[in-house]
């Protein structure tokens, strides 16, 4: 008996130490936890993925980066040259590059990776769909010849979608490409990847080809990356908190207060790239009237929600679109702020006069609408908000919550009125997205048709020949969607990260849009 | 024995066609479909037909159904429409952590539980069955994941004995086992007490009582054994149970499993993925109430006498 415990007592310490040891050869390693919204990404193969997550951005490198600003930069691309016409665009390319797998990375990979985005099965060929074909110039310089103009060319290489893939592992792998191998060019290489549960990556010792925008172009400082997928918000507070992950990619607004309590934990905040509004189906009465759409629009008090729901975190809304994007910049009457007098004249105008209760009548009918939400409580917490501020008005809108998997569905009914949602997006093609005539329902939930606008949107998508063109535009569509009123803008959050300051060290400036490569390259894990 | 065990079989083959049925239709019936999930920014019509067609989506329902209950009864479970992957391999990948869960949480529920149970029977009216009875209703009123979180911040944050979450060692699996454990253990300590009480009044106990045989001995020998029929059948009935109901105890520890691959695909529409698991749920419920009967057949001669 005592040597069995003898045994015991033995084995328990022998493991201890070698858990001990474990952990100080950790040292040079990071535990992420990833953004609630990018749990459950079945793979890491960008050609046909329609949900990637933040470790695909280091897997992947791309020709061309983003600065904070919005701007385009060197990445794979040293330089780059569009056609007057904007008929043609001609990159030269970075030499010394090679992918995971020893392959070489030049004019031939890139042209044999913008033909996978034709010949793959797969959702993602809208990226590349304006490239009619890619020729190879010399070995390092390659050229996109152009079905037509596409100045948001450079914005769809910047993006994740277009990491580019290693062309020959990714035909020989298959469907396995993405989950069992992948093979990129980025700072890190995938370990081991288990579907919702947790993604490894290790440095890539040779990459010394980092983003412009970044101060360190390589390699990385931290050895190894570990993303873990935690669903629960509270859990992953709890695990940043006992230290056992130094990092979490998303925090919600009601737990910053929670991260700011601790001594050595430390919020970070990044422009963020949601939209939260309020469509009016411009189809259904009494929203037909483009007075009650503006009264309804201007009843709701961006400021309020701002500081009463979501803590005074991020900023209020008052266009479709982010304000980092330049199309969001209209004229100041175009934008749509919280104006209760002009709400209540324009309904006493309408014709709906204040009734009994505080509710507005017209020819015996009360103003009641219905207000459609999803469950989820963030939604429900700042519909009723909405309500409220409707009520002030003399609206009266009766909250419908629908499951988030179905609401969609919904939507395709066209019998909403009004509806609080948000999108995630930074691109101004958003505005054709949500208000092209050709998608009544959804996405288009204001079921907004409108002549003018369909000429200013063929304008904004397909008819500008450069960037300076398609932003101008973009703005004018934007512009004049804003005027006639299918929803009211709401607020623009933040993206959140929270992380522990005795483990991580952050570089003092993050010269990109998002926490992504240029961030990556710079973190160090402090000893 | 040998015929009716055949007979018992048999009569899975209608419950599984009806089972089948049933979770091939409901899922049809909610509003939405995969294609959602698949489609992004600047998708036409056309590019919506052609994926309906290539996922076979487009065809009358009775023709899916056909051509995918086929496909089930050959072993293909199909290919994951949304996740791009062939079931079985999402399956193969939650299963295991789901079967290490369940397990041990029935084991622990049934050792905590019958002994609990026979302590509280054993003291019946005192004191210690008063406290196990109370403590038992405490633990089958907890839902589980507050329970969970409970049981976090105390082992985890306050004594840093146990991980957080996650799926990575034997310290791992403790908390979630407690969690999803402890609920079974109320549940199987009530049903052993009530039923050793009742047995203990039966004649053949008098019978033993007048042989003279220790109390103690008539109590762990005779009575619980003839208290435990009810048990098992209620264990066997909580397999399905186990494995299917974990969902909100493995998204608190961000554990994989069956339940959470299941809610995730439901949120998604991924038709192959729901049927693949509501299928292996459903089985697992047959498969453990056939096993609940033999078992009580195994330790009840009189229902042993009934099949012969």
């Amino acid at each position: 008996m005592t040597q069995l415990f003898r045994k015991t007592l033995l084995s328990a310490s022998v493991s201890l130490a070698a858990l001990i040891a474990a952990q100080a050869a950790t040292a040079q390693e990071a535990v992420f936890v990833m953004a609630t919204n990018e749990v459950g990404a079945p793979t890491y193969n960008p050609i046909k993925a329609t949900m990637l997550n933040t470790a695909t951005g280091l897997l992947f490198d791309r020709l061309v980066s983003q600065a904070a600003d919005l701007s385009y930069h060197p990445w794979l691309a040293e330089s780059w040259e569009e056609a007057p016409d904007g008929m043609a665009w001609t990159f030269k390319l970075k030499q010394g590059v090679t992918f995971h797998n020893g392959e070489p990375f030049n004019a031939e990979t890139v042209k044999a990776w913008i033909e996978l985005f034709k010949t793959t099965e797969g959702e993602n060929g809208y990226m590349a769909e304006a490239i009619a074909s890619a020729e190879v110039v010399d070995e390092y310089t390659v050229k996109f010849v152009m079905s037509r103009p596409e100045p948001n060319l450079l914005y769809n290489l910047s993006s994740t979608f277009m990491g580019v893939v290693e062309p020959k592992s990714f035909a020989a792998l298959g469907d396995n490409y993405g989950v069992t191998e992948v093979y990129g060019t980025g700072p890190f290489k995938l370990e081991s990847f288990a579907i919702g549960q947790e993604t490894v990556l290790v440095r890539n010792e040779g990459y010394t080809w980092g983003p412009e925008v970044a101060a360190n172009h390589g390699p990385a400082k931290v050895e190894r990356l570990t993303f873990r997928e935690i669903p629960e918000d509270s859990t992953a507070f709890l695990e940043l908190k006992t230290g056992g992950v130094d990092f979490l990619l998303s925090v919600p607004a009601d737990l910053m207060g929670e991260v700011q309590k601790e001594a050595n934990l430390a919020v970070l905040t990044m422009p963020g790239q949601d939209v939260w509004y309020m469509p009016i189906n411009v189809t259904k009465a009494p929203f037909d009237d483009i007075r009650v759409r503006e009264a309804a629009a201007k009843a709701i008090n961006q400021e309020e929600i701002l500081a009463s729901v979501f803590g005074g975190v991020g900023a209020v809304a008052d266009t479709f679109l982010i304000s980092a994007l330049p199309e969001s910049h209209v004229p100041d009457g175009a934008k749509i702020h919280y104006d209760p007098a002009r709400s209540n004249a324009l309904l006493d105008e309408a014709g709906w006069a204040m009734g009994e209760g505080g509710v507005r009548m017209k020819d015996g009918q009360p103003l009641k609408v219905t207000l459609w939400t999803q469950s989820d409580s963030i939604f429900r917490r700042l519909t009723e908000v909405v309500q409220a501020q409707l009520k002030a008005v003399g609206i009266e809108a009766e909250i419908t919550t629908f499951d988030s998997s179905t609401i969609r569905d919904q939507y395709k009914t066209g019998e909403q009125q009004l509806a609080v949602r948000s999108y995630n997006w930074d691109n101004a093609d958003i505005v054709d997205w949500f208000f092209g005539g050709d998608r009544l329902g959804y996405p288009n939930v204001s079921m907004f048709n409108d002549p003018k606008a369909e000429e200013l949107r063929a304008a904004a998508m397909t008819g500008a020949r450069n960037m300076d063109e398609r932003i101008a535009n973009f703005t004018a569509y934007h512009e004049y969607v804003l005027t006639q009123f299918p929803m009211a803008p709401i607020y623009q959050p933040v993206q959140a990260m929270a992380y522990n300051t005795d483990r991580i060290a952050l570089p003092e400036k993050i010269d990109a849009p998002a926490f992504g490569a240029a961030a990556f390259l710079d973190l160090q894990v402090k000893e | 024995m040998l015929s009716w065990l055949i007979k018992r079989l048999l009569m899975l083959v209608p419950v599984f066609l009806a089972v089948s049925v049933v979770i091939f239709s409901i899922l049809h019936f909610i509003p939405g479909d995969p294609i959602d999930n698949l489609l992004k920014i600047g998708s036409s019509p056309e590019a919506r037909a052609e994926m309906e067609a290539r996922y076979g989506l487009d065809r009358p329902l009775p023709v899916q159904y056909g051509i995918w209950l086929s496909n089930v009864l050959q072993g293909d479970l199909g290919t994951a429409i949304v996740a791009r992957r062939p079931v079985a391999d999402l399956i193969a990948q939650a299963l295991p952590h789901s079967l290490r869960l369940g397990g041990l949480a029935l084991l622990f529920s049934t050792v905590v539980g019958v002994t609990l149970g026979v302590v509280a029977a054993l003291s019946r009216d005192r004191w210690p069955d008063r406290a196990i009875m109370g403590g038992v209703l405490v633990g089958s009123t907890m839902p589980s994941f507050w329970l969970g979180l409970i049981l976090i911040l105390i082992f985890s944050v306050s004594l840093g004995w146990f991980p957080v979450s996650g799926a990575r060692g034997w310290q791992s699996l403790v908390l979630p086992v407690l969690t999803i454990g402890l609920g079974g253990t109320a549940l199987v300590a009530r049903i052993t007490r009530v039923s050793m009480i009742e047995a203990s009044g039966r004649d053949f106990v008098t019978l033993l009582h007048a042989k003279g045989l220790s109390p103690l001995r008539i109590q762990l020998r005779h009575v619980l054994r003839h208290a435990l029929i009810p048990v098992v059948t209620i264990l066997a009935l909580r397999i399905g149970w186990i494995l299917g109901g974990a969902v909100t105890v493995e998204v608190v520890f961000a554990r994989p499993g069956l339940g959470t691959l299941l809610i995730k695909s439901l949120a998604q529409h991924d038709y192959p993925v729901v049927q693949a698991c509501l299928l292996m749920l459903a089985m697992a419920v047959m498969l453990g109430t056939l096993m609940g009967d033999i078992l009580q057949a195994l330790m009840d001669p009189r229902v042993r006498a009934a099949m012969t």
